[in-house]
């Protein structure tokens, strides 16, 4: 008996002011997304961590034609995947829900399964050339972009078009590499698991590569470090990140000169966006605020982040598990396991996993971004970024002169922006899923991105979620700490987080990684054990659990809380006080390894 | 019926035989399976007690000429006379009027003496004074083809002195008609005559650990490694479950220990010296924790196991003793063996190779959710 979660309350033909159907027109494979629609319970829809914020309507309609409904289902059809048909997306409000489509027809399955027995092998051992042709494709088309000059451009309806083909592209690319790569890697870990191997185990050895991220945040800490040495901490303590880039410019002196290595270190590593594809949130050149705030935060942390040291640790750790698990498999295991291993780190998922956001996720949506904001300053739209509130064909429409902004467009964006912000203060409530719930699910994606297993699947339909004290997820990160909690709904909240707090959230994403410098420990509801935050915790000794599923709901900002990531429970120790949540550094968290 | 007579000769002479002297084609036969094979693995050169079994034949002598047979069959008669199958008490109460006769009916004069011929020769090879011995039955057919009578007929442990033992062969014969055996056949319309147990005597090892190994593992079936469970003592309290043994996996392969978990072990089986007898006591606060067997033990077990396996070429499952006076290098002794009863079903090939493509439909497209997730 499946359990099924009620659409009906977001089936209501509502959505955006001014929206129709054919905003959402745009080739797919399966199925196309739109709003919920009556008869959608008969999926299994889950809440999508990556965009927490709400998405505007450009950015709901791209994204969710784009990326799911032709990039997962194209990469489920080329692969394919025998059982799955790749995701499809779902609105309630602002809110995204995702949904996997499964492939019944018995015959059908069959002949995909022949498929793939060739197209894996033949991925696999072509992983390196395969990829980097896409990522060098894709970084060409970057390249591409920053040569155009945006403002010279008289139409901008084409170079628009070339944008969101670069971002469709880059999803093709994206899942065109990623389901082969999961589908490895989890049978790699099915067969680890059945050898007698301990899953925590199991995420340990892949660990060590250096990415493009945490290069990014070797550098910017780098900066840090400087800042201090150059007599600024004072500067960063006193003022709030959006404060500081005005506060060191005033300075002059050695604030001027640390500001121009902050901007050439921006010319490399701040072409990124602060949300995974999302055409609605600025990069770090656009708005200093993150990478400055993130300055701040190392500087209030005063030991040293020793990055070699915690290089050098994940790859002695990962040395180990690799030893200690080998150690108990008979020779023949052995066999299968040196051969999978070996498999795995040639085409190893968890490195992909965090480097390809350099070249993907953080900054496919930059041009279409600056098309959009350049659009704005020659309609003299209110803010820079109204044009993220417009559809496509609108958008379209504007940019060739078809149809006028200022009058009824104008407005609609101001009606659009209401919503949008009306549903982002809902965010908290949106029921983590939908639809009919089954007890597992099969595409890769849902398994290792979402961390949907049957515990955490059982754990987000359990009414009494946010009565509960004592939870469970995926043992991410080991060790144990305690620490006040500060539940964030989106990185923009980062700033709230004080050293030795525990990070409560739906799930984090590159650009989280550099809190993971001060806090004790982490809780995601969603996530597996390759995660951002599993990674990430383990790459920093943050004691990390992920999956719990409901931990946002549970945890209240302000809580005193455990999280217990060697046997992957969290504990509530103590409720706030339920006034308005405390900002203060409360109590100092003990971190125990 | 000319030849009845030489036989008759043969089988009076064939009361007893020894281990180390039956002729291993003919040991199951006249040894019951149990001794049987001891006999055929000490022929193959594993390390087995020193003893004798008391044949099928001196079994069924005893029964006829003390009378027991008409008694038995007016007993079993009497159940399969009835329309309707005997209930369960019934059959349970037929089961203790049987025994309850072969306890009470003296074994005849020429066989006490042959009896007693064999103990005092054991004690003699064991240069002991009313030696310590393990009396078991050693049915025909008991581990052939059914498992399910497997361990149901009765063992004695550390029986000494030759009144005693006289005592636990007639309890070990009775041990045929227990309620299970006595329904098993009834409800196969076998009858006890058609499957005559033997008993064997052999000298009690004075065991530092036991216990019990497969050479294959009993649970999943995958014969890469063999598996171990041992406690200190006498192996009584891990056959029967009464303490949570020490569980080792060796890979067959190189015979390397895979992994060891030492178990907390709350009993034992111990030889009583006042009693006579094995008995289970408490085990000593220092030893329950203790890792039970060291690698050269465990080699010196793997060694015997995969021996036996390849003796009989089908997996099998042993109960061993390493004895107090066993040094390293000595190898150990096997008491039992018998082919294994895995309980999973035969599981698909183990891969042999990293094969992706059946990894992802095994784990990932199967419908079940991925182990350890």
């Amino acid at each position: 008996m499946a359990n099924v979660v009620p659409v009906d309350e977001f089936a209501t033909g509502e959505w955006y002011p001014g929206y129709r159907p054919e905003h959402f027109a745009a080739p797919y494979i399966v199925d196309a997304a739109g709003p919920f629609r009556p008869g959608d319970e008969q999926g299994f829809w889950f809440l999508d961590f990556h965009w927490s914020r709400g998405l505007t309507p450009l950015a709901a309609t791209l994204w969710s034609a784009d990326g799911y409904c032709w990039g997962t289902q194209h990469a489920a059809e080329a692969l394919p995947l025998p059982p799955g048909r790749g995701i499809t997306a779902r609105f309630a409000g602002t809110h995204l829900y995702g949904c996997a489509l499964p492939e019944t027809d018995p015959r059908e399955i069959g002949a995909r399964a022949n498929r793939i027995a060739t197209n894996l092998p033949h991925f696999l051992q072509n992983y390196r050339p395969i990829w980097e042709a896409g990522r060098d494709e894709l970084e060409a088309t970057w390249q591409y972009f920053r040569g155009v000059d945006f403002a010279g451009i008289p139409d901008l309806t084409d170079l628009l078009t070339q944008a969101r083909r670069y971002h469709k592209r880059s999803m093709e690319i994206h899942f065109g590499v990623m389901y082969p790569m999961l589908a490895n890697f989890l049978g790699f870990y099915g067969a680890c698991a059945d050898m007698g191997i301990n899953p925590a185990e199991i995420g340990k050895f892949l660990q060590g590569e250096d990415t493009k991220i945490m290069e990014t945040d070797r550098e910017l800490y780098k900066l840090a470090l400087k800042a201090r040495q150059v007599g600024l901490a004072a500067v960063f303590e006193e003022n709030e990140p959006h404060q500081l880039r005005e506060a060191l410019g005033r300075q002059g002196g050695a604030a001027s000169v640390w500001l121009t290595e902050f901007d050439d270190f921006l010319q490399i590593y701040g072409w990124r966006a602060e949300a995974t594809c999302d055409v609605g949130v600025p990069s770090w050149i656009e708005d200093n605020t993150i990478p400055l705030g993130l300055v701040k935060t190392f500087l209030k942390k005063d030991d040293e982040h020793d990055f070699e040291a915690a290089a050098r640790n994940a790859r002695a750790e990962r040395d180990e598990a690799i030893d200690n698990a080998r150690a108990g498999l008979t020779r023949e295991e052995q066999a299968v396991f040196d051969a999978g291993l070996a498999s795995n780190q040639a085409a190893n998922f968890p490195w992909w996993q965090d480097d390809h956001n350099y070249y993907i996720d953080l900054k496919v949506m930059l041009p279409l971004r600056w098309g959009c904001q350049e659009l704005a300053r020659r309609e003299g739209a209110d803010h820079q970024d109204d044009m993220l509130y417009l559809f496509w064909p609108e958008l379209q429409d504007v940019a060739s002169g078809r149809r006028p902004y200022a009058g009824e467009l104008r407005s609609l964006v101001r009606d659009r922006r209401q919503y949008f912000d009306h549903w982002h203060a809902k965010r908290g409530d949106m029921p983590k899923v939908l639809g009919t719930i089954p007890e597992s699910v099969e595409d890769p994606v849902l398994i290792e991105i979402f961390g949907l297993n049957p515990a955490s699947i059982k754990a987000v339909q359990d009414p009494d979620a946010a009565k509960q004290t004592v939870m469970s997820g995926v043992a991410a990160a080991k060790g144990t700490a305690r620490g006040i909690a500060r539940v964030l709904q989106s990185s923009d909240e980062l700033h709230r987080l004080e050293p030795g707090s525990i990070l409560v959230c739906e799930s984090t994403s590159p650009n989280w990684t550099p809190a993971f410098g001060k806090i004790a420990g982490a809780v995601c509801d969603g996530g597996g054990m390759l995660s951002h935050a599993a990674i990430v915790g383990r790459e920093y000794g943050v004691p990390t659990v992920t999956a719990v599923g409901v931990a946002t709901l549970s945890i209240s900002d302000g809580d005193e809380i455990e999280v217990d990531g060697t046997n992957g429970t969290v504990t509530i120790l103590s409720k706030a006080p339920t006034t308005t949540p405390d900002t203060a550094a409360d109590a100092p968290a003990g971190v125990a390894g | 019926m000319a030849a009845e007579t030489p036989d008759l000769m043969v089988h009076s002479c064939d009361a007893v035989v020894w281990i180390d002297e039956v002729d291993p084609q003919r040991a199951i036969a006249v040894g019951g399976s149990k001794m049987g094979r001891l006999a055929e693995l000490l022929q193959s050169g594993v390390e087995v007690p020193q003893g004798f079994a008391v044949t099928v034949d001196a079994y069924a002598r005893h029964c006829r000429e003390s009378g027991l047979d008409a008694r038995i069959d007016a007993v079993i008669g009497r159940l399969g006379s009835q329309a309707s199958a005997p209930s369960e008490a019934q059959v349970e109460e037929a089961s203790a009027e049987i025994r309850a006769m072969f306890r009470e009916t003296p074994i005849g004069e020429d066989l006490t003496a042959r009896l007693t011929e064999a103990y005092e020769e054991l004690c003699l090879r064991c240069v002991d004074v009313n030696v310590p011995v393990a009396v078991r039955s050693s049915a025909t057919g008991e581990d052939a083809a059914d498992a399910s009578f497997a361990g149901i007929f009765d063992t004695y442990l550390g029986v000494s002195g030759i009144e005693r033992v006289l005592d636990a062969v007639r309890n070990c014969w009775g041990s045929l008609f227990t309620g299970r055996a006595l329904a098993y056949r009834l409800r196969r319309g076998i009858s006890h005559h058609a499957m005559p147990i033997a008993v064997g005597v052999i000298e009690l090892i004075h065991a530092r650990a036991s216990g019990v190994a497969f050479s294959v593992h009993p649970v999943t079936g995958k014969s890469d490694r063999i598996v171990v469970e041992t406690s200190w003592g006498w192996g009584e309290a891990i056959v029967q479950g009464l303490v949570d043994p020490d569980h080792v996996e060796i890979g067959k392969a190189d015979g390397r220990v895979l992994k060891y978990d030492v178990a907390h072990k709350r009993i034992v089986s111990a030889f009583d010296f006042a009693v006579g007898a094995v008995t289970e006591i408490d085990m000593p606060a220092k030893l329950a924790d203790r890792r039970v067997l060291d690698d050269e033990q465990v080699g010196a077990i793997c060694a015997a196991v995969r021996a036996i396996e390849d003796h009989y070429g089908y997996p099998v499952d042993v109960e061993w003793v390493i004895s107090r006076h066993r040094r390293a290098g000595d190898p150990v002794c096997i008491v039992q063996t018998r082919p294994v009863t895995v309980t999973a079903a035969p599981e698909e090939a183990a891969p042999t190779a990293y094969d992706p493509v059946a990894l992802a439909q095994k784990y990932l497209f199967s419908g079940k959710p991925i182990p350890g997730r």
